[in-house]
C-alpha cells in the first residue's frame, strides 16, 4: 500500500477522532449543560472535523492531480542537464554537416519557387480580358502540385538526415562510455515530441513495475530518475498533508469554547462549498463557450465569415494540408443550415401534431385510467437511446420509403434520406411535446374550464377558445424546447440522413446537418490547425448560438405565461 | 320537510322546483333529499357553514357536477316544469339559460370585448358584427361596467380589478340572456367596496332574472335577497322569506348559525 493511501486512511481515522474531540470538548466546557452552548455540541464537532479534514484532502488531491506530471517535469530536466555535453556535439555535427546544408538550401529555393507560382496564379485569376488564360492556370496548378510535392520530400530527407546524425552521435557516445543517464537525458531532447513522451511513460512503467513498450539500458537509467522523484514527492505530500491534518486539529481544538460560533463557521463553510460547486458549473459553461469563440476565431481568419455564413458550398475534405493552397477547400455552410432546417421541420411536422393533440386528449378527454397507462409508455419513448432510434431510422424506416416510393414509380430515391431522419426524430421528440404540453394545459386553472362550460360551452369549444389560448404560451415555450432538442440531435442523422452536403429543397435526397458534419470533421485522426478542423468549431458555434437563441425565447415566453396566473 | 316547500313569495311564480334532490360523490353523499320552490324575478340565498351542500346545490342547477367525476344526482329538479336530469336535456343548451358566476372572479384571458361575446358567440346569437356589438354593450350596461370599460374593449379581461372582472364575469353570463343566474359566493374574493357594487348590481338584476346566490356572508344575504334557505350537513334546514329567517328561525340550528354560535 502507498504512503499516500496509508495517510489518507489516516486522516479518515482523524476525522472521527476530530469530531468526537469536538463535542465532547465542547460539553465538557459547559459541564453536560449544553443548553449554555452558543452552537450545538454537533457543530463543535463538525468544525473540528472540517478543519482536520479538508485542507489535507486538498493537498493530496492536488498531488493526485499535479504530482505525476510534476515528476516528469524533475525527470526531464535532470536527465536533460546530465546530456549537456552531448547536446553540444550534436548541433555541432549538424551545423558541420555538409548534406544537411544541402538539403536546407534546396528546401529555400523550392518554397521561393512555389511562393512566386501562388502569387502569378493569383495574379492569373483576377486577371481580366486577355490576361485571362485558363491553360496557363491549370499548368501552373500542375507545376504547384509537383513542387509542394517536392517539398515534402525534401523535408522528409532532411528530417531522416538529422535522425541520421542523432543516432550516430548517440552510438558514438555509447561506444565512449557515456553514461547511460546522458544517452537517456539525450534521446528526451532531440526526439520529436511524441517519441519524448512515449519515453516518459515507458520510464514511468518501468519505474512503477508495469509492461512497458520496450526496454533499455537508458529507460533503465531513465526510471531509477523518475523512481527517486516519485518517492521524494509521494513523501513530501504525505508528510505535508498528515502536518497540515495535525495542525488542524490542534488549531480548531484550541478554539472550541461556550461562546465559541462554530454553527455560524460550519453553516459559511457549507456555503462556500455549495457556491463553489454552482461556480464550478458556470465556469465550465463560460470554459466551454471560450473554446469555441477562440477556435472559431482561429477558423475565421482563414475562411472568411461572409464566405461561412453565406457560402453554397460545403466541401472541407479536400484543404489535407496546408501548404496546399490552389485546394483550400469550400466552407460555405449554408447547405448544412438547410439541411438541419429541413430535418427539424420534417420532425416538428411529425412531432407538435401528434405531441399536443395527444396531450390534450391526455390531460381533457382521457379517463384516469388510461392516463396512468399512457403517461408513462410515452415517456419511455423519451428514455430510448437516439443510437437505437438512428438504426431504427437506418434500417426500417429508410428501406421503407424507399420501397413505397419504388411502389409509386419513383426509383432513385436512397435509403438515407432527410424524410426518414426526420420522421423518425419526430417520433423522438413526441414525448418531449406532450408531456411539456400536457403540463401547460393541467396548470390552466380549472376557474377558466367551469367558467367556459358555465357559459354552455361544449369540451372542445372550451379547449378550443379558452384552454388552447390560455396554455398557447407554454406551448409555444414546450414547441421551441423541442426545436433546438432536434437541432442539436446528432445520432439519428448522423445514421439517417447521409452525409452529402446538398442543397435541396427535396426531402427524399440525402442531406446532411451541422451536427452530422461537426462529427465527420473530428473524428479519426486529425491536426487540430487546419481549417478543416477548425470550421467544426464554427459549426459548433453557430449550434450554439441558434439553441441558445431558442432556449432563451423558449424560457422568456413561458415566463411571461407564470407570471400570468401565480 | 314539507314545510320548506312552500313559496315564501306567492305573487311571483315558481321557476325552479326541487324535490328530493340527492348528490353524493364517488359514493360519499354530499346533499340529502333537498326539495324547494325558488321564485322567478328575485333573489334567494343559500346560507350554511362550509361543506353544508350549498354549492354542491347550486352546482346541480346547471349540471355542472357532471363535469365532476364520480357525482352522482338524484331527485328531480325542475325548471319552468322541464325536467332537466332528464336524458333529452342537452346540458350545454341548459347552461346557456342558466348562467353561473363563479368566487373568484374568472375572465378568460382574452379582450374585455371577447369576454362577453364568447357565450353569444358560441351560441350564435349574433348574426352579424353590429348585433354582437349590441349584445356586448347591453350586457356590459347590465353589468354596471359600460362607464368604466368602453374605451378599452381590446384590453385583456384580466387587467381590470377584482371587482371589475367580478362584473365582467356577470356580464359574460348575461350576454346570453339567461333565465336564472346562479352566484357562488361572487363577492369572497372582493374588498367593501367592489362587494357593495356587485350587491347593488344584484338588486337591479332582480327585475329580470331569477337570481340564486350562495353567500358566507349572512349581512348580505339579509341585505339582497327576498328568500334564504339554510343548509346544514347536507340537508335544507329551513326556507323562507329573509326576514322570518333572520328575525324569527323556527330551526335552533338555523338560530344557532345566524346568531353565530357555530360556523
Amino acid at each position: 500500500m502507498s504512503i499516500i493511501a496509508i495517510v489518507a486512511l489516516a486522516i479518515i481515522v482523524m476525522l472521527a477522532g476530530a469530531f468526537y474531540v469536538g463535542r465532547s470538548r465542547a460539553i465538557a466546557a459547559v459541564a453536560g449543560a449544553t443548553a449554555g452552548l452558543h452552537s450545538l455540541p454537533n457543530y463543535h464537532g463538525y468544525y473540528v472535523a472540517i478543519w482536520t479534514g479538508l485542507p489535507a484532502f486538498l493537498l493530496l488531491a492536488v498531488y493526485g492531480m499535479f504530482g505525476t506530471p510534476l515528476v516528469d517535469r524533475l525527470t526531464a530536466s535532470e536527465l536533460r542537464r546530465d546530456a549537456v555535453v552531448l547536446t553540444a556535439d550534436f548541433e555541432a555535427e549538424l551545423v558541420a554537416d555538409t548534406a544537411t546544408r544541402d538539403l536546407e538550401e534546396a528546401l529555400t529555393m523550392l518554397r521561393a519557387r512555389a511562393a512566386a507560382i501562388t502569387n502569378s496564379m493569383a495574379d492569373l485569376r483576377d486577371a481580366s480580358g486577355s490576361d485571362r488564360d485558363p491553360h496557363r492556370l491549370e499548368a501552373l496548378g500542375v507545376e504547384q502540385t509537383e513542387l509542394v510535392n517536392q517539398i515534402a520530400t525534401a523535408e522528409e530527407a532532411r528530417l531522416a538526415r538529422r535522425n541520421m546524425l542523432r543516432d550516430a552521435v548517440a552510438r558514438a557516445a555509447a561506444e565512449d562510455g557515456a553514461s547511460l543517464r546522458a544517452l537517456a537525458g539525450f534521446e528526451l531532447v532531440h526526439a520529436p515530441r511524441e517519441r519524448r513522451q512515449l519515453f516518459l511513460s515507458d520510464a514511468r512503467r518501468i519505474a512503477t513495475d508495469g509492461l512497458a513498450s520496450r526496454s533499455s539500458d537508458e529507460l533503465d537509467a531513465a526510471a531509477a530518475v523518475m523512481a527517486r522523484h516519485d518517492t521524494q514527492m509521494r513523501n513530501l505530500f504525505a508528510g505535508l498533508a498528515l502536518a497540515l491534518a495535525v495542525a488542524g486539529l490542534i488549531r480548531t481544538r484550541g478554539q472550541v469554547a461556550v461562546a465559541f460560533r462554530a454553527r455560524n463557521h460550519v453553516e459559511s463553510l457549507v456555503t462556500a462549498m455549495l457556491f463553489l460547486s454552482s461556480v464550478i458549473a458556470i465556469l465550465t459553461t463560460v470554459g466551454i463557450v471560450f473554446s469555441l469563440l477562440f477556435e472559431s476565431i482561429r477558423f475565421f481568419s482563414t475562411v472568411p465569415l461572409t464566405e461561412f455564413l453565406f457560402g453554397l458550398q460545403w466541401s472541407p475534405q479536400i484543404a489535407l494540408r496546408a501548404d496546399q493552397v490552389g485546394q483550400s477547400g469550400a466552407f460555405g455552410a449554408v447547405p448544412l443550415f438547410a439541411g438541419t432546417a429541413m430535418i427539424t421541420l420534417i420532425a416538428m411536422v411529425v412531432a407538435v401534431p401528434i405531441g399536443l393533440l395527444s396531450a390534450i386528449y391526455l390531460s381533457e378527454y382521457a379517463g384516469p385510467r388510461f392516463r396512468l397507462t399512457a403517461k408513462p409508455i410515452l415517456e419511455i419513448l423519451a428514455g430510448i437511446p437516439t443510437v437505437v432510434y438512428g438504426f431504427f431510422a437506418l434500417l426500417t424506416v429508410g428501406p421503407a420509403i424507399r420501397s413505397f416510393f419504388a411502389m409509386v414509380g419513383i426509383d432513385d430515391v436512397v435509403t438515407q434520406s432527410a424524410l426518414s431522419a426526420g420522421l423518425v426524430m419526430g417520433v423522438m421528440i413526441i414525448p418531449f411535446i406532450s408531456s411539456l404540453s400536457d403540463d401547460v394545459i393541467n396548470s390552466v386553472p380549472q376557474s377558466l374550464r367551469d367558467g367556459s362550460y358555465a357559459m354552455g360551452a361544449t369540451k372542445s369549444e372550451t379547449i378550443g377558445r379558452v384552454i388552447m389560448p390560455a396554455a398557447l404560451p407554454g406551448i409555444v415555450g414546450a414547441v421551441l424546447l423541442a426545436v433546438s432538442r432536434a437541432v442539436g440531435e446528432t445520432m439519428i442523422v448522423v445514421m439517417a440522413a447521409g452525409q452529402g452536403a446538398n442543397l435541396t429543397a427535396n426531402p427524399l435526397e440525402s442531406v446532411t446537418t451541422i451536427t452530422v458534419q461537426i462529427v465527420m470533421l473530428l473524428t479519426g485522426d486529425q491536426e487540430f490547425d487546419s481549417p478543416k478542423t477548425l470550421s467544426a468549431f464554427a459549426l459548433g458555434l453557430v449550434l450554439f448560438v441558434i439553441t441558445l437563441l431558442m432556449n432563451v425565447i423558449a424560457l422568456r415566453v413561458v415566463q411571461r405565461y407564470r407570471e400570468k396566473y401565480d | 320537510m314539507t314545510d320548506a316547500i312552500h313559496n315564501p313569495a306567492d305573487e311571483l311564480p315558481i321557476k325552479v322546483a326541487a324535490r328530493d334532490v340527492t348528490v353524493s360523490y364517488s359514493g360519499k353523499q354530499a346533499l340529502h333529499n333537498v326539495s324547494i320552490d325558488i321564485p322567478d324575478r328575485s333573489v334567494t340565498a343559500f346560507i350554511g357553514p362550509s361543506g353544508c351542500g350549498k354549492s354542491t346545490f347550486l352546482r346541480c342547477l346547471n349540471r355542472m357536477n357532471d363535469t365532476i367525476e364520480g357525482a352522482k344526482v338524484g331527485g328531480s329538479l325542475t325548471i319552468d316544469g322541464q325536467e332537466i336530469n332528464d336524458k333529452s336535456i342537452d346540458p350545454v343548451v341548459l347552461r346557456a339559460s342558466v348562467g353561473m358566476v363563479f368566487q373568484k372572479p374568472n375572465p378568460f384571458p382574452k379582450s374585455i370585448y371577447d369576454n362577453v361575446a364568447y357565450g353569444p358567440r358560441i351560441h350564435g346569437l349574433a348574426l352579424s358584427r353590429p348585433e354582437l356589438d349590441e349584445i356586448v354593450e347591453n350586457a356590459l350596461h347590465k353589468a354596471g361596467l359600460w362607464a368604466e370599460v368602453s374605451d378599452r374593449l381590446a384590453h385583456p379581461g384580466t387587467s381590470l380589478s377584482g371587482g371589475q372582472q367580478q362584473r365582467l364575469v356577470i356580464a359574460r353570463a348575461i350576454a346570453v340572456n339567461p333565465e336564472v343566474i346562479l352566484m357562488d359566493e361572487p363577492c369572497s374574493a372582493l374588498d367593501p367596496i367592489a362587494t357593495a357594487r356587485i350587491e347593488e348590481l344584484i338588486d337591479e338584476l332582480r327585475e329580470n332574472y331569477c337570481i340564486i346566490i350562495v353567500t358566507h356572508s349572512m349581512q348580505q344575504a339579509a341585505r339582497v335577497s327576498q328568500q334564504t334557505a339554510f343548509f346544514h350537513m347536507g340537508n335544507l334546514v329551513e326556507y323562507g322569506p329573509t326576514e322570518d329567517i333572520f328575525t324569527n328561525p323556527r330551526d335552533t340550528r338555523t338560530q344557532d348559525y345566524i346568531t353565530g354560535r357555530f360556523g
